[in-house]
């Protein structure tokens, strides 16, 4: 396996340090003063030496950050080792008992107030792994998560109203602007809540799909808006104190957090600063050798000046959010006048290729489709390039079956199939009290209070983001034969 | 002992050629190498000719190409990352599909033998299966991601849809549809090369597979259904492959190509030590424990690497090979 780093770092294996991933291309500057003859390196117990300038200098590490990999194009996965560090278990537990992070920069920040943010799907996992309902589960797991130190246990029923909400608003507008203007890129509109997806979009199709993907904010994104910016605000902290932590169903999220985009300068923190899986916490049950039942129960925190109150919820439509639904209905409604518009799928060539559509007088209007699952993102990437796909909206997520079954969630036991377990918490999701996005007071209330109302410019600002192409530079090297 | 006569030796591609593959009727093949071009020879009285060349179809190597069984279509899968279908429903042959989706260099590429699906690989590492959907449709049916290097080779089991790949990390994996979600899995892992896999070729029953590696030696797996006679241990309810025999201390360079014939059972190597070999089953040999007889060893068989070799399906004992010498040669093999 060839090396692409520079010469001086191959003479040593520094880059052996390199673990993300074999491939990894990421070029790495060195600060280097003339030498005449080259550099003379010593390997020390406790590190690499240069000695070309005439005492030993220890030579530092080669670290690649996982802003590094998000901002390279050399590999899709290989970033996930990174995120060993910056958002680990482990990390999350000495945040829990220093009540101190260090932030990218490398500044160590005090933490006055330690938000954790759930998300129906993992909980869900760890209700069907420990066999509780998922109301206990909810309460064992805000009890577990007290019991470390966090102040606030929040649902994110709000950023999920919120997301649905905007994608709603966004694809209306869309479909006004493809009337005037089919050539675009207005549709079909493509989720964006799924980070993979976004991932995977910006380093390999770039500016050929990145206009059809919603800018929307995913629910995790808003819900870090909305702790860092505005809970934060409310009880007169600093953003950069409080430490917000999500619960999610996959390692993707770790890599949608730490966008660049997601940071503020201003603040001088993430959005969310860590984000912990289903399979992580099972892991930290695990260690800390306690069973989730195990645990106190406490309730759900509502800090909101709504008295709506907390809990878990579910949105009609996919385990993955309902986004398909959801924008469905609205466009059926607002567009075409059908309340109530029936929504009858029909599988595709696999059960995680479905479509659903709407006549109007016999006559087609709108077609809907779920993607799940990359093999059909391909077969609908392709769709778009030959000039082929009939789709209004897509509701594409990088997980078979969606965001039930994402890859964090925690692993079928023994004798039981992924399938089975998959159908289990699409039935546990189902039974969630169901939210209502179009209801929701608290999401009213924080248009009013919060965002200047809807469609403002600190909306759009706050709940919408922004995709990058990434530049593909293959490097000969890369070559094997 | 057998002897490998040389019948022919072809020229006309600019640098290395990487692949020749045999039509399924035997009396065409088709060629493809670092110059891009696709070149297909046909057999004039006793002499090969070179008859077509399928030019810009892909924009950097082609590493190779597969006929469908049916002997209406040619896949060739290019460093590029595309992988190109041919057909001459228009009376020549021309490109008329594309598959797009792997990230970098398509190393190789297999039909079915029913001819409805397609297999790719490549140095993503991952394994891609498309199904033809229609006329010049083809969709992705499975992104396998199961090795973590570089896939080199993809090959169908002769009857059924069970799929094999060899890869860089070592290790041969098998694969199959699950029905009740049509999404593919990797049902086996044959662990036991100790070096990069380059090739592998069923037997005609599809009860046997032979792999050659870096490692130089030729490794032959046997399934084991669950309810197998022999009383191999088959805990789960796919069968298992369990490595039966190892040719070793033959090759002295790393093995780059396997081919199995179908009618005469004997199994032919190309080797980077620029020699083919042939090996045949020993009579009286243990099913379970098979020793196969290296039969004919041909030096200098090319001045360079041997990449490829393939008998010819219409069971003539014809032997194809080409290699990083630009040359393709065609081969007799005649046993005592």
């Amino acid at each position: 396996m060839a090396s692409r780093f520079s010469g001086a770092l191959q003479l040593t294996d520094l880059d052996d340090f390199i673990t993300p991933s074999q491939e990894c291309i990421k070029p790495v500057k060195i600060e280097k003063t003339k030498s005449k003859t080259g550099a003379k390196i010593k390997i020390g117990e406790d590190g690499y030496f240069d000695l070309s300038t005439g005492q030993e200098q220890k030579l530092q590490k080669v670290e690649i950050t996982l802003a590094d990999c998000l901002a390279c194009s050399g590999c899709i996965t290989s970033a996930e080792s990174v995120l060993v560090t910056r958002q680990s278990q482990e990390e999350l537990l000495k945040v829990f008992s220093e009540r101190k992070y260090s932030d990218t920069q490398g500044v160590t920040r005090d933490v006055t107030l330690i938000v954790i943010s759930l998300s129906a799907q993992p909980t869900l996992s760890l209700a069907a792994r420990y066999k509780l309902d998922p109301e206990e589960a909810t309460r064992k797991l805000v009890g577990y998560f007290k019991s470390l130190g966090a102040d606030l246990v929040l649902d994110m029923t709000v950023a999920e109203d919120l997301s649905l909400l905007e994608a709603q608003q966004e694809f209306l507008q869309r479909y006004q602007n493809h009337q005037h203007d089919p050539s675009t890129k207005q549709l079909p509109m493509l989720a964006s809540s799924c980070p993979g997806w976004v991932c995977y979009a910006e380093k390999t199709h770039g500016n050929f799909i990145l206009p059809y993907i919603s800018s929307t904010k995913s629910p995790q994104q808003i819900m870090g808006s909305l702790v860092k910016r505005y809970l934060a605000n409310k009880r007169e902290l600093n953003p950069s104190e409080v430490y917000h932590v999500t619960f999610m169903p996959c390692y993707d999220k770790k890599l949608e957090a730490s966008r660049e985009d997601f940071y503020s300068e201003v603040l001088s923190c993430h959005d969310v600063d860590c984000v912990i899986t289903a399979i992580e916490l099972e892991q930290m049950l695990e260690n800390s050798g306690r069973s989730l039942s195990e645990n106190e129960d406490s309730n759900l925190d509502w800090p909101w000046d709504d008295s709506e109150g907390p809990g878990l919820k579910s949105h009609i439509g996919s385990g993955s959010g309902g986004y398909a639904d959801h924008v469905f209905l609205y466009a059926a409604e607002h567009l075409f006048g059908e309340t109530n518009a029936p929504l009858v799928y029909k599988n595709l060539r696999n059960p995680d290729f479905r479509e659903v559509t709407l006549e109007k007088d016999g006559v087609e209007v709108l077609r809907f489709a779920i993607a799940n699952g990359f093999r059909n993102i391909q077969n609908l990437v392709q769709k778009l390039k030959r000039g082929k796909s009939p789709y209004h909206y897509v509701e594409v997520m990088a997980c078979p079956s969606g965001c039930l079954n994402g890859g964090a969630q925690v692993r079928p036991v023994r004798g039981e199939s992924g399938r089975e377990l998959v159908a289990q918490l699409q039935a546990l999701y189902g039974r969630l009290p169901r939210a209502r996005p179009a209801g929701s007071r608290l999401a009213k209330l924080l248009y009013a209070d919060w965002l200047h109302g809807r469609d403002s410019d600190k909306s759009r600002a706050l709940l919408h983001t922004a995709y990058h192409a990434l530049e593909r530079n293959d490097i000969a090297l890369n070559i094997k034969w | 002992m057998a002897k490998l006569e040389m019948l022919q030796t072809l020229t006309g591609h600019k640098g290395i050629v990487w692949n020749a593959s045999w039509h399924p009727l035997g009396k065409i093949f088709a060629s493809c190498g670092e110059d891009k071009i696709i070149k297909l020879w046909n057999k004039e009285g006793e002499k090969w000719v070179m008859k077509t060349v399928l030019v810009d179809g892909h924009q950097r190597t082609i590493r190779e190409v597969a006929w469908s069984p049916c002997g209406n279509f040619l896949a060739s899968a290019s460093f590029d990352g595309t992988t190109a279908i041919w057909d001459k429903k228009s009376g020549q042959f021309e490109c008329n599909a594309t598959l797009e989706g792997h990230e970098n260099e398509v190393k190789s590429v297999a039909w079915s033998p029913s001819g409805q699906l397609l297999a790719t690989c490549g140095r993503d590492k991952s394994v891609w299966v498309w199904e033809v959907a229609g006329d010049d449709e083809y969709v992705c049916e499975a992104v396998l991601n199961a090795h973590n290097q570089d896939v080199k080779k993809v090959a169908w089991h002769p009857s059924s849809d069970i799929l094999a790949s060899a890869s860089y990390d070592n290790t041969v994996k098998l694969y199959k549809e699950d029905q009740l979600d049509s999404d593919w899995t990797c049902m086996a892992t044959l662990h036991s090369h100790e070096s990069t896999v380059w090739g592998l070729a069923f037997d005609k029953t599809g009860k046997r597979l032979a792999t050659c590696s870096d490692d130089k030696t030729v490794k032959i797996w046997q399934e084991y259904n669950p309810d197998n006679q022999e009383g191999v241990i088959v805990t789960d309810r796919d069968a298992i492959w369990k490595c039966v025999c190892t040719l070793s201390g033959y090759h002295t360079r790393c093995i780059y190509d396997i081919t199995w014939c179908h009618t005469s059972g004997l199994i032919a190597t190309a080797s980077g030590d620029d020699i083919i070999r042939v090996f045949k089953e020993a009579d009286n040999s243990d099913p379970n424990a098979p020793e196969f007889d290296l039969i004919c060893t041909k030096l200098n068989a090319h001045s360079q690497d041997v990449n490829c070799v393939q008998w010819n399906p219409s069971g003539n004992q014809e032997l194809i090979s080409c290699s990083d010498d630009g040359e393709i040669k065609i081969w007799k093999l005649i046993e005592d």
